[in-house]
């Protein structure tokens, strides 16, 4: 074959001509772009929202594309095209630095976006994403406005059951220590709460107590337990006081009930899904001996202890 | 090599001038690069500052490396090969010349722009329209002066190399202005999946069709000059340009597997993705036949020796490129550091090592002076090759933790602490990569600020 330089351009040109056609064109053209059954577009405040994800690059650590074999947030609905019919332009990316965000809306309610926002360690002690104040106060109302909108309708669902119980959590926390403590246990399911920690105290049980607790939840509830962590000043009702809930009746099953299902409608997340059965009893246990200074840990009844228990073979 | 060169001594400022870009902007790029990585394991470092925000900071690097660094490096190369294959003069050193200004305008822009959160948030097509605009320009001008040369020259037949340089240049000019949607200025975008496969298109492409051709026609101009021989199978030469046209331009939709776009469009793109192996081997057993025996004449040249290990890097990126196409691949190393351990190899240890490579060939050759320092230029080969292997080794572990981890049901912030000295390391092995940039800068200023010695060439 002679390559002419008439063969080289146009041969190449017309080339690339027939492939745009067939892998660019086509699939343009036969595009289904009927909205799926969650769609619904976006407000004014959520689209400025969406500009400054944009302009800041949060696409390179977070994709918005939930895949057949994901777990964690949004596994619940897997992507369809119909999802994405508004969005120009589309936002997969391809990198998961961080979480998937594509069902982010109404994960956790506004406050705990904007401490996050303010300093992500603040409540999430191992994050390694960078602050985000530098947006200021308006940018950032924005840009949680969009982060909740991610999931579009059951986002709608879930911010309507934060604003929901973040009201009844406020409520409880204005009326005083007694009537919040009050509220907060008797929405956890009677068995729960009359369930003690079933689990002896160990010393290796609160070594890797004390190292969740560091990892999980020592922003908000500070070192010592109180309340104090560096995200109380953004959190409302703001992070409870450990040391309040002597002689309160706090149950290992309470706190137990607590750290794996969380408290929609304040800061406090769920962790059922990082934190398997034995850490949360541990961090639980270790919370109970350290800042309440009461734990019922391996208190009657606890059934039939298991394999590597300490202590009496008969139980 | 089928050409008869002209022996008289001729000057060449264009290639001269792309030289220097690319050995600045490498500096550049590598820092931004090490830059980010240092965020990925001390956060607040950025102490709040807008424009060193992770997400401004990464899209600087990327560009940076692939329209500072890469790209001009390696039409530096073309800018001195294509005279001599063609026997003729350069078409126009001064257009050549403006050109790399305007280039380098273009990238001031790229970086102020980006960094002060103007961005398109679409990866490889970040850039703002004016941008945009700036750089479907200066391709432009660079492929008016490549094919002009072409047309006053004085040898008939087109070496290989020249298909290549014109090929890439004016293919690029038009993906790159479908991929950016430069007819829509203000998004820069389709709506919805659309979006998502152009994107994808284009960004493949930027390998496919940009860095792959120049770096292969580097390869095929400096490989048979070191080794003195000439090209192994034209076949083959033919056999590699039009396979590489037809097939890597359409597999772009591998980057989709896990999304709902058409599924014989995912069929064609991983049927395809294996089938890359026909234009891969058929470049490498051509440059490779043509330097067997030689090594010997390779490894004394600097040049040729990061060239020829770019040829090494390019089998190694594209059999774990076909890999990564198949689903069961996929599901475990998608959304990871996996891919941006592939992204390395390809970009700096196959395009990248090519570009340097081929300027540290014709620098004395341009320059009219001999290098300042063939050790430095030693030093930074290794500097580069240990770096770049070990992010290689690094981010595989990573990815496979991630991957795996995710697999099975962890959360990504649980698998966080994981990552940690990889990502220290990662840190460290960016900045041997980047005091190598320094390096690199430092032995061509001082070639070019060195007396006068004897032309090379
Ligand atoms: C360097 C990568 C990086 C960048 C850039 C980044 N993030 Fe993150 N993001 C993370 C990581 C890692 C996590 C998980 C730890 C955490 O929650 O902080 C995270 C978590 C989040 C979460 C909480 C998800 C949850 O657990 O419910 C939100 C919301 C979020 N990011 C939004 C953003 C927004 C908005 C931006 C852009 C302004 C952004 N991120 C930029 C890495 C990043
Ligand atoms: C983002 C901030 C935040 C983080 C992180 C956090 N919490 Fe909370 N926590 C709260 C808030 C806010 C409340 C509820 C305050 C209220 O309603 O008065 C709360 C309540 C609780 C309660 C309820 C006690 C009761 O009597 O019902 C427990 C137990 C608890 N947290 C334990 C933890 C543990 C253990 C962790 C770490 C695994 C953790 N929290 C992490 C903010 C946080
Ligand atoms: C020739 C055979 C090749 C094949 C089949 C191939 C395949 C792939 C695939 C499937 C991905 C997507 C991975 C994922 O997201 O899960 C990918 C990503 C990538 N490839 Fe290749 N590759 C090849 C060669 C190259 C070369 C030569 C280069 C560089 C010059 C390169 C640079 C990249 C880059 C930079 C990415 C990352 C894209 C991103 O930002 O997500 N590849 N490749």
């Amino acid at each position: 074959m002679k390559m002419t330089p008439a063969a080289v351009i146009i041969g190449s040109l017309l080339l690339l001509a027939a492939i745009v056609l067939v892998v660019v064109y086509v699939p343009w053209a036969t595009r289904h772009d009927a909205p799926s059954e969650i769609f619904r577009s976006r407000s004014d405040l959520e689209a400025e929202g969406r500009l400054i994800y944009i302009a800041n690059g949060c696409v390179y650590c977070h994709s918005q594309s939930i895949r057949t074999i994901d777990w964690g947030h949004g596994a619940e609905r897997i992507a369809q095209a119909g999802d994405y019919v508004s969005d120009q332009p589309i936002l997969l990316g391809s990198q998961r630095t961080g979480p998937d965000l594509s069902q982010e809306g109404g994960e956790h309610p506004d406050d705990w976006h904007i401490a996050h926002f303010i300093n992500p360690r603040y409540t999430r002690p191992n994050s390694i994403m960078p602050e985000v104040a530098f947006l200021g106060e308006d940018k950032l109302q924005a840009l949680t406005a969009y982060i909740q909108s991610l999931g579009m309708t059951d986002a709608d669902q879930r911010m309507q059951r934060q604003i929901y119980w973040k009201k009844a959590a406020t409520d409880a926390y204005e009326a005083g220590p007694d009537e919040n403590v009050k509220w907060l246990s008797e929405n956890i399911p009677q068995g729960w709460r009359d369930l003690p920690n079933p689990y002896p105290t160990t010393d290796a049980g609160l070594a890797r107590g004390h190292l969740i607790y560091q990892q999980f939840c020592i922003g908000c509830h500070g070192p010592v337990g109180d309340g104090m962590g560096p995200a109380q000043p953004w959190l409302y009702p703001p992070p409870l006081n450990f040391t309040i809930l002597k002689n309160r009746e706090i149950s290992g099953g309470i706190l137990y009930y607590q750290i794996m299902n969380g408290i929609t409608g304040t800061a406090m997340p769920y962790f059922k899904r990082e934190l398997e059965s034995e850490k949360i009893w541990d961090v639980g246990n270790y919370v109970a001996v350290y800042f309440i200074d009461d734990s019922d840990a391996n208190a009657e009844p606890h059934g039939i202890d298991a394999a590597y228990e300490p202590g009496d073979v008969n139980r | 090599m089928t050409t008869g060169e002209s022996t008289q001594i001729r000057t060449y400022p264009t290639a001269l001038a792309f030289c220097i870009t690319s050995f600045f902007w490498m500096g550049v790029a590598t820092f931004m690069g090490l830059l980010g990585a240092t965020f990925l394991i001390a956060p607040d470092l950025a102490n709040n500052v807008s424009w060193l925000f992770f997400g401004r900071v990464r899209p600087v690097h990327v560009n940076m490396v692939l329209f500072g660094f890469v790209t001009p490096g390696l039409l530096a190369t073309a800018f001195y090969y294509l005279p001599k294959v063609l026997d003729t003069e350069l078409y126009s050193e001064k257009l050549g010349v403006t050109t790399v200004l305007l280039w380098n305008v273009v990238l001031v822009a790229a970086v102020g722009s980006l960094l002060a959160g103007h961005s398109q948030g679409r990866e490889y097509a970040e850039l703002v329209w004016p941008v945009d605009i700036g750089i479907v320009i200066v391709f432009l001008m660079v492929f008016v002066n490549m094919i002009m040369t072409v047309k006053h020259r004085r040898e008939p037949i087109l070496y290989v190399s020249v298909w290549y340089a014109c090929a890439a240049v004016v293919l690029t000019s038009v993906t790159f202005s479908l991929g950016n949607v430069i007819w829509k200025p203000d998004t820069g975008a389709l709506t919805g999946i659309p979006d998502a496969i152009l994107l994808w298109f284009y960004g493949h492409n930027i390998f496919g069709l940009l860095l792959t051709p120049l770096s292969a026609g580097v390869a095929y101009y400096v490989i048979p000059r070191v080794v003195k021989s000439p090209l192994y199978s034209h076949t083959l030469s033919l056999l590699g340009f039009w396979s590489l046209i037809v097939i890597y331009t359409h597999i772009g939709t591998h980057h989709l597997l896990q999304v709902p776009v058409p599924t014989w469009l995912k069929v064609i793109s991983i049927v395809d993705s294996v089938a890359m192996v026909i234009p891969v081997m058929a470049f490498l057993i051509n440059i490779w036949y043509t330097a067997k025996g030689k090594l010997g004449a390779i490894h004394e040249d600097i040049g040729a020796k990061f060239v020829f290990t770019g040829t090494i890097m390019y089998f190694f990126v594209s059999i774990q490129g076909s890999m990564m196409a198949l689903p069961v691949v996929q599901r475990i190393t998608h959304f990871n550091n996996w891919v941006v351990a592939h992204a390395h190899i390809g970009v700096l240890g196959f395009a990248g090592m090519i570009a340097l490579g081929g300027m540290y060939y014709i620098l004395p050759r341009v320059s009219g002076k001999p290098l300042y320092s063939r050790l430095l230029a030693d030093l930074q080969y290794w500097m580069v090759l240990i770096g770049m292997i070990g992010f290689t080794v690094v981010l595989t572990i990573v990815g496979l933790i991630q991957g795996n981890a995710w697999y099975n049901g962890e959360t990504v912030y649980r698998v966080l602490p994981e990552l940690q000295y990889y990502y220290v390391t990662r840190a460290m092995l960016g900045l041997l990569i980047f005091s190598s940039a320094v390096i690199g800068l430092y032995n061509g200023v001082r070639t070019l600020l060195s007396k006068p010695g004897e032309a090379v060439s």
